[in-house]
């Protein structure tokens, strides 16, 4: 990956300086196209990116706005309702126990990877262009494993119990919990990963808050005086302050890589054909960071022209974003060729006949939409007139999303409808309250992210500030 | 039981010590039968009892030997009391014709007790009355009558309570014109006819199955619902038991799939319009084979003929070793059954004369004339009592006819509801009885509850009428001790009356009667012609479905979500096709036809039904009762909950109106059908979606075409090797990742014999029985969440002929390195020290993680809080067992509060757990034994033996997941086929 | 009553150089602030590298074996339960959980030993310089010689290069 990226990581244009501090090979070659266009000063950066929080809102934000919530509104009645009624009031059976829920869950934590992967990992790569999408990538990311965090808990059937995967102390016993299941295995891994995407996400929000903060007069002043934690970008601080996102980006990476293997082990470790395979750990990492950069290619189409961002959100970041959905793609689709190899090669008979069901069983359409999704259609972006396209781009990353979802849908009902026993064989229709959970979902994260637009900077303002080509270099005599 | 009296509540000493010595010398059925009998508690003290008695102690359950009531097999049963009310029967393993089966019906007659529909004192002109005032009116009635000479009609189904026959037969005589007519909703008054006509004697032989070594059974469905499936489904068991080596041969004639059927090592399709014709062919055949001259006159031609000549080679060979069985209503028929018996020897040697069973005396000639009687409004008093004319007979009884109409009935049914006068009937479990279900073994029915509802007995009613003011138990000890006792030889009646209440029974010897001599002049005029219906129609075929029988059970929800052992179908009854035939007429499963005889037209879905003659639709009776629009309200209720039934709908549709009435009798099988399509399709609530072992061929990769779970084989390949039919497709490796240092010193392990489980389901009642397993409705069926704990697994083989189907029970397998234990994130279901997989409902938060996870599929989630509404239904729950609660797991537990009980006894008893202490609900019930529980680590136990047996395997044994249960495969001695034993060929 | 000159300047390079400047002119630069971090200013400051590190480390290390230690002792010592089969002590199984509590305690040190050391929390309150959160950088400068009158500092620092230079007192 890094060797993909290197290509795209060029440093800002500027003549060689006895004093710019050595930067990552391949950087000094001076490229032809800056990473901010509009030869912006550091100040216009400031202007640019507070522009929107201050203001008054679209209508286009607004009619977003009220669509999310709505979104949101019919989510919370269908959970309210199959709270209160029963799981029944989905449509799973004996056979197939989990559809949509766990489905839903994993698509959810997946989205999160891009964020992640983008702060992190290439903060670590040191890929600049990441500076102008880390803020709202990682904003995604926290919206993102809210979502998916819901659906564990709402797929239980007795969801106000949940508390009882934590290991505390209790009359019972104590009795402790089941370190051996999969399942827990998520609680941990998802909590954490929350936890530290969230830390990494504020710490990283903090300079540009107090920048906020001077702007600001009155209650703003006020507010974000007392989330800026009182920064006034001393040169100690700052050097802690990089120190620590070193720190922090490191422990991320290897989290980013670890809580999707750990979702896959919910089936990997099972016994179910189709689930109980050891290629699901990469193949599911690998799908996160693909749908990830999917998510976050739609998200950022949508914002370079709602919020005007053009010029810090330029062409070259989004073909970058393209490049990494063809890359990423494709090992995708790899993944199936060696699943569907591994079946084959196994000799299990139980084995064979799951990815035979999945290709052409009762539900081979979801297979095939999810195969065409994910590895045919993100290849179209190597010819260049496509990805000259914004609304080719759009529609393909859209696509991605909605394979990627199948993904999960293929792995997980078509795997259970039928195992072992052909006596138990079953089928899955998901019912109106499942379909409310998941657009809930949506809503909740739309509604979240346009708040974020509008509250917080979406671009990470001293981070491009760093990267920018100063208007007229000066001379010292 | 409205009167009291005193004698009763005198101190009984003398069976204190008779029961010492009885506890001493019987098991723990009949020991606490004992207690029971001579408690006499439920009947008057009601716990808690002030007096407090040895037996009966507050949550401890105590047994009463009594005898079922849910059809007239009157097999024995011990009924499991708890704090004064009886919460499951289970079968009498001393009854010498049940032997301690029983069946899903008898299991399930335990809630139609607390059935809250059941009629609560008489009714007089369709409001509520006193007894007292009907007795007083009905006295009146009848002492006119009998001055008058008036027509009285007594109209009942088979009675064999000797007590009650005398008190009939003293009411009828009363009268100049009174007369006593029974029939039975599935009548067998054909046979009986025969009988008279060839031996001189109205009667039933009696079956001996383990005696038979070939079988030929025309349309004769008895291990399902053909007279007393219990008895001959132990019998059949035991006979193909015998010696395994030695050949047993069932091969059934019949025009539809029944259970029987299924069973059965080879099937012929024969049309009902053939059974006669091949009947006489067989005879025919087997004259020549006595070299007899034949006494059949004018012979047609015999369909299939060389196959049928070919059987009668086959049972030839073991003449006086064999039966044939016609399960068709119709004189030549059984004429001609009956001739080959005699011809084969099989009188006195596999069919027994001198004891001929009772459980069906009705007559159809009788019914006839009483039919015509009515119709001519000449009928002054008609009293009904233990059937359901309006219903069984389709209105063809002009009951409003009669001047008086009297009826003794447990709920307002069809019938009642018409009546003049309602004298409501108890239920079996509150009520004195007696029976003589086959001559010379008597058994006794006696209260396991203080009636719950004012009613009485038609014996005791028809006592009062004539001035008999005696209770039931009276006139039965009555009875018995003028009539039994001295048949008994015994010196001391009430001695001998509380042995056989402790019993539930006594076996006499039969009254001595002239042997019967074969008179063949009947035959003579017999002229069985193979008429096929007109081309384009089909014969319409009615038959009795296990669980619902006649219909009788129809208010039972258990019963109504019991899924078919065949079709594997709950809720509704249907039209079942062969698969070409539907294909021909463009019918789907489901799609709603008319079927449209000279006797009128129903309308219901059509179901494919492989296996099934080719011109033949076959419609279940018993559905479309009165009052099953209950079921609505049955099951969950939520936003896209589909009603079982609409509420002013019922269950099913009634085919009783098809029956065809003729001179001899209502005829089930042959009217010719035609069917139309209509636009509607109905989806049918089937428990199974699959229902081969061959994968579907676009799917199966090459070697795999087969899943091998169920096993089984042929005689002849079985003795090859014996080993070769539980043999492993994948052997593993017999080694562990890691060590395995949870070795109890016990195992509770089970094993389940294919070879002789018949798929009655008798089992999955008893289960639900035992462990309060909720019923959820149609709608839940259809979405594949029927809770049952245990359910039968039923697989097809091949088509038509040909078709093979394989029944396997199926259970949580309690793997020892059970998938569903370590997926669980709050330890909800894990191990116990005695190799039990346990599911701890308060702990689980219902990930449904486990149920994904387990291969068998036997976990059943709680997808709503089930209604338990019914106060008095809920007087049938099982408080042993905790009712589930909405989201959480549940499966079968081994019936862990059995184990727990009898660990307790033990202790108590200050001795060891000994094996067979355990009995699990599934396993006690089953009528052909197929299931041994017990301690797989004690190589004494029966288990033990039996998981050591070559045919024993453990079900998807590659997965290394160690199930206790071992299955033994199936041995039959039909053709091999290829696919056999699913191992690909 | 502590004095020091301020000076700002509208670039990064512009800072780095006056400090180097500075230093030659007997000022000593005790402290800097920018919109951004600027590369070589700590060294350019004598700041000594973060020990963040190590403590991260250690709390990593920390969750790492009550991780361990507790997942060990609760399914093996306090209550062992025979789940599928498995041993007690199912090492294998425990090690996602041992990874996860040991990237949250690293992450959660790391975080609050920064906020700690940089002595920032939520409410605090501090009056940046003008701009340094927008678009300048200001850097604070101590004569070696204190004799040395303020208006000869500040003509030594906008001689540095600075756009502006003034003279502030401390409490």
């Amino acid at each position: 990956m890094a060797a993909e990226l290197e290509v795209l990581a060029h440093a800002p244009t500027r003549a060689p300086n006895p004093h710019a501090p050595s930067r990552p090979s391949g950087c000094a070659v001076p490229s032809e196209e800056p990473l901010i266009g509009g030869g912006k000063t550091l100040t216009q950066v400031t202007r640019d990116v507070c522009a929107p929080l201050e203001r008054r809102p679209t209508f286009a934000w607004w009619a977003a706005l009220c669509a999310a919530l709505a979104m949101l509104l019919f989510g919370v009645w269908a959970v309210g309702y199959q709270t209160a009624t029963g799981i029944g009031t989905w449509g799973l059976n004996r056979t197939v126990g989990w559809g949509f829920d766990i489905t839903n869950f994993v698509f959810w934590v997946g989205i999160g990877h891009a964020g992640t992967l983008i702060s992190a990992v290439l903060l670590l790569f040191r890929q600049k262009w990441r500076t102008s999408i880390n803020r709202s990538a990682e904003a995604m990311t926290i919206f993102a494993v809210l979502c998916a965090a819901l659906f564990p808990v709402i797929h239980m059937g007795r969801p106000w119990l949940a508390f009882w995967v934590f290991p505390y102390p209790n009359a019972r016993g104590s009795l402790w919990i089941n370190w051996r299941s999969a399942l827990l295995w998520d609680v941990f891994a998802i909590s954490t990963y929350f936890t530290i995407s969230l830390l990494f996400w504020y710490v990283g929000l903090i300079p540009d808050l107090a920048t906020l903060r001077d702007r600001a007069r009155g209650w703003r002043k006020k507010l974000f005086g007392w989330l800026s934690f009182g920064w006034d970008g001393s040169g100690r601080t700052w050097s802690r302050y990089e120190m620590a996102c070193m720190l922090l980006a490191s422990l991320a990476t290897p989290l980013v890589v670890s809580v999707h293997s750990v979702v896959s082990t919910d089936f990997a470790t099972s016994v179910v054909p189709g689930w109980h395979t050891t290629v699901l750990p990469p193949y599911f990492v690998i799908g996160a960071v693909f749908s990830g950069f999917a998510m976050v290619l739609t998200l950022m189409l949508i914002a370079r022209r709602v919020m005007r961002f053009e010029d810090y959100i330029t062409v070259r970041h989004i073909h970058a974003m393209c490049k990494v959905l063809v890359f990423t793609g494709s090992i995708v689709g790899l993944a199936y060729a060696t699943e569907l190899f591994t079946a084959w090669y196994s000799g299990n008979e139980y084995e064979m006949f799951a990815f035979e069901n999945r290709l052409h069983g009762p539900m081979a359409w979801a297979y095939w939409i999810m195969v065409s999704c994910n590895v045919f259609v993100p290849q179209l972006l190597w010819l260049r007139r496509v990805r000259g396209s914004m609304v080719a781009i759009f529609v393909i990353s859209l696509l991605v999303n909605v394979g990627m979802w199948f993904e999960r849908f293929v792995i997980i009902v078509v795997s259970l409808q039928r195992d072992f026993l052909p006596s138990s064989w079953s089928s899955y229709c998901p019912t109106l309250v499942e379909f409310g959970a998941m657009v809930g979902a949506f809503g909740l994260f739309f509604t979240l992210f346009l708040l974020f637009c509008r509250f917080l900077p979406m671009i990470s303002m001293f981070e491009v500030k760093t990267v920018l080509a100063p208007a007229h270099p000066k001379e010292h005599a | 039981m409205e009167t009291h009296d005193d004698n009763l509540l005198l101190p009984f000493e003398d069976t204190t010590s008779s029961r010492r010595s009885f506890l001493r010398t019987v098991g723990f059925g009949i020991a606490s039968a004992a207690m029971a009998g001579c408690s006499r508690g439920p009947v008057r003290y009601v716990v808690p009892s002030l007096a407090p008695s040895p037996e009966i102690l507050p949550g401890r359950a105590y047994w009463i030997a009594t005898t079922c009531g849910a059809c007239s097999a009157g097999c024995g049963v011990l009924a499991k009391c708890r704090d004064g009310r009886p919460i499951k029967l289970e079968g009498n393993r001393a009854h010498p014709a049940s032997l301690g089966g029983l069946c899903a019906v008898g299991q399930a007659s335990v809630l139609s007790l607390y059935d809250s529909m059941r009629l609560d004192g008489a009714r007089r002109g369709g409001a509520s009355a006193s007894f007292e005032d009907c007795d007083r009116e009905l006295t009146r009635i009848f002492a006119e009558l009998e001055r008058s000479g008036g027509r009285v009609r007594l109209l009942t189904g088979s009675v064999h309570s000797p007590s009650t026959r005398a008190a009939i037969a003293r009411f009828v005589a009363r009268f100049a014109d009174g007369r006593h007519v029974s029939y039975d909703p599935l009548p067998a008054s054909a046979t009986l006819t025969a009988y008279e006509l060839l031996f001189g004697r109205r009667l039933l032989p009696s079956p001996q199955f383990e005696r038979a070594r070939t079988i030929l059974a025309f349309d004769a469905d008895f291990l399902g619902t053909w007279i007393s499936p219990v008895e001959f489904g132990a019998a059949y068991t035991r006979g193909r038991e015998l010696a395994p080596g030695a050949k047993f041969r069932h091969i059934q004639l019949e025009s539809r799939l029944s259970l029987t059927g299924s069973r059965a090592d080879e099937r012929v399709l024969l049309a009902p319009w053939e059974t006669a014709p091949a009947l006489a062919g067989l005879c025919a055949e087997l004259e020549r084979l006595a070299g007899l001259p034949s006494r059949l006159a004018q012979l047609g031609a015999t369909p299939r003929s060389e196959r049928i000549a070919a059987l009668a080679h086959e049972v030839w060979a073991s003449r006086g070793a064999s039966l044939v069985l016609c399960g068709i209503d119709e004189l030549e028929s059984q004429l001609l059954c009956a001739y080959a018996n005699e011809l084969l020897g099989n009188h006195g040697a596999t069919l027994d004369l001198a004891r001929p069973s009772q459980r069906r005396l009705g007559d159809e000639r009788a019914l006839g004339e009483l039919a015509a009687e009515l119709d001519a409004g000449s009928v002054d008093a008609l009293v009904i009592a233990g059937v359901n004319p309006a219903y069984d007979l389709g209105g063809r009884l002009a009951l409003a006819r009669a001047k008086h109409v009297i009826v003794a009935s447990e709920a307002l049914d069809e019938t009642a509801v018409a009546a003049g006068w309602v004298c409501p009937a108890p239920h079996a479990l509150e009520a004195w009885d007696d029976g003589e279900p086959r001559e010379g073994l008597f058994v006794l029915t006696q209260p396991t509850v203080p009636a719950l509802r004012s009613t009485r007995s038609l014996r005791a009613s028809l006592a009062r009428w004539s001035g008999d003011a005696r209770s039931d138990r009276d006139l039965v000890r009555a009875h018995w001790r003028s009539e039994i006792f001295p048949r008994s030889g015994e010196s001391d009646f009430d001695l001998f009356f509380e042995r056989a209440l402790q019993a539930g029974f006594v076996e006499l010897e039969p009254r001595a009667r002239r042997s019967l001599a074969f008179r063949p002049d009947a035959l003579a005029q017999l002229a069985p012609r193979a008429q096929s219906p007109a081309p384009g129609a089909l014969a319409l075929v009615l038959y009795a479905k296990v669980g619902l029988l006649d219909g009788r059970h129809a208010h039972n929800p258990w019963l109504q979500e019991l899924s078919d052992p065949v079709t594997k179908i709950a809720w509704d009854n249907y039209a079942c096709l062969a698969p070409t035939t539907a294909a021909t007429l463009g019918i789907g499963e489901g799609d709603v036809v008319r079927v449209h005889t000279e006797q009128g037209a129903i309308e219901l879905p059509a179901h494919l039904q492989s296996g099934q003659h080719e011109g033949v639709v076959a419609v279940a009776l018993g559905y479309g009762r009165v009052g099953t629009g209950r079921f609505a309200r049955v099951g969950p209720h939520w936003l896209d909950a589909q009603p079982t039934v609409a509420s002013d709908g019922v269950v099913g549709v009634h085919a009783g109106p098809l029956v065809v009435w003729g001179s001899a009798g209502r005829s089930f099988a042959g009217a010719p059908a035609r069917l139309d399509r209509l636009a509607r399709n109905v989806s049918l609530a089937c428990t199974q979606d699959y229902h081969s072992l061959e994968l579907p061929a676009a799917l199966a990769s090459h070697g795999h075409e087969v899943r091998d779970a169920v096993r089984s084989t042929s005689h002849a390949e079985h003795a090859a090797d014996p080993h070769a039919v539980a043999r492993s497709k994948h052997p593993v490796a017999d080694q562990d990742l890691w060590p395995d240092d949870h070795r109890g010193e016990r195992r509770w392990g089970m094993t389940i014999d294919l070879a002789r489980c018949t798929g009655c389901s008798a089992c999955v009642i008893a289960c639900q029985a035992e462990n309060n397993v909720p019923v959820v409705g149609k709608d839940e069926v259809l979405r594949h969440r029927e809770m049952s704990w245990i359910r039968i697994d039923r697989y097809y083989q091949g088509e038509g002929e040909e078709l093979r189907t394989l029944h396997q029970p199926m259970l949580c397998q309690h793997c020892a390195h059970a998938p569903c234990e370590s997926v669980c994130p709050v330890l909800a279901t894990v191990h116990s020290a005695e190799g039990l997989n346990q599911q701890i409902y308060n702990r689980c938060v219902g990930t449904r993680y486990c149920s994904n996870t387990c291969p068998y599929k036997v976990r059943r989630f709680n997808w709503f809080d089930y209604p338990h509404e019914d106060a008095l239904a809920n007087q049938a729950l099982n408080p042993d067992v905790t009712v589930r609660s909405r989201g959480v797991m549940e499966k079968c537990s081994f019936c862990v509060q059995r184990i727990q009980e009898a660990k307790a006894r033990a202790s108590v008893e200050g001795r060891a757990l000994a094996d067979g202490d355990v009995q699990l609900a599934c396993q006690q019930s089953c009528p052909a034994n197929a299931i041994v529980f017990g301690d797989l680590e004690n190589p004494s136990s029966r288990v033990s033996a039996s998981a050591s047996d070559p045919r024993a395997y453990t079900l998807l044994e590659e997965l290394n997941v160690q199930p206790s249960i071992r299955y033994l495969a199936h041995v039959h001695s039909g053709r091999s086929t290829k696919k056999e034993s699913g191992h690909g060929g | 009553m502590k004095r020091r000159h301020l000076a700002s300047f509208d670039d990064e390079h512009a800072l780095l150089g006056a400090i180097a400047r500075c230093r030659a002119a007997q000022l000593d630069v005790v402290e800097a602030w920018s919109p951004h971090p600027v590369h070589g200013l700590d060294a350019q400051l004598g700041i000594p590298r973060s020990r963040l590190p190590m403590l991260a480390f250690a709390g990593g290390a920390t969750g790492l074996v009550l991780g361990t230690v507790f997942q060990y002792w609760s399914s093996a010592v306090d209550w062992p339960i025979d789940v599928g089969g498995k041993p007690f002590d199912s090492l294998p199984a425990f090690m996602p959980v041992m990874f996860e509590l040991t990237v949250l305690c690293a992450g959660l040190t790391t975080v609050f030993a920064l906020l700690a050391r940089s002595r920032l929390w939520p409410g605090k309150v501090v009056r940046a310089h003008p701009g340094v959160t927008d678009d300048r950088f200001v850097l604070a400068a101590v004569p070696r010689d204190p004799t040395l009158p303020a208006h000869e500092v500040d003509r030594m620092l906008l001689a540095a290069g600075a756009e502006r230079a003034w003279e502030e007192t401390i409490p």
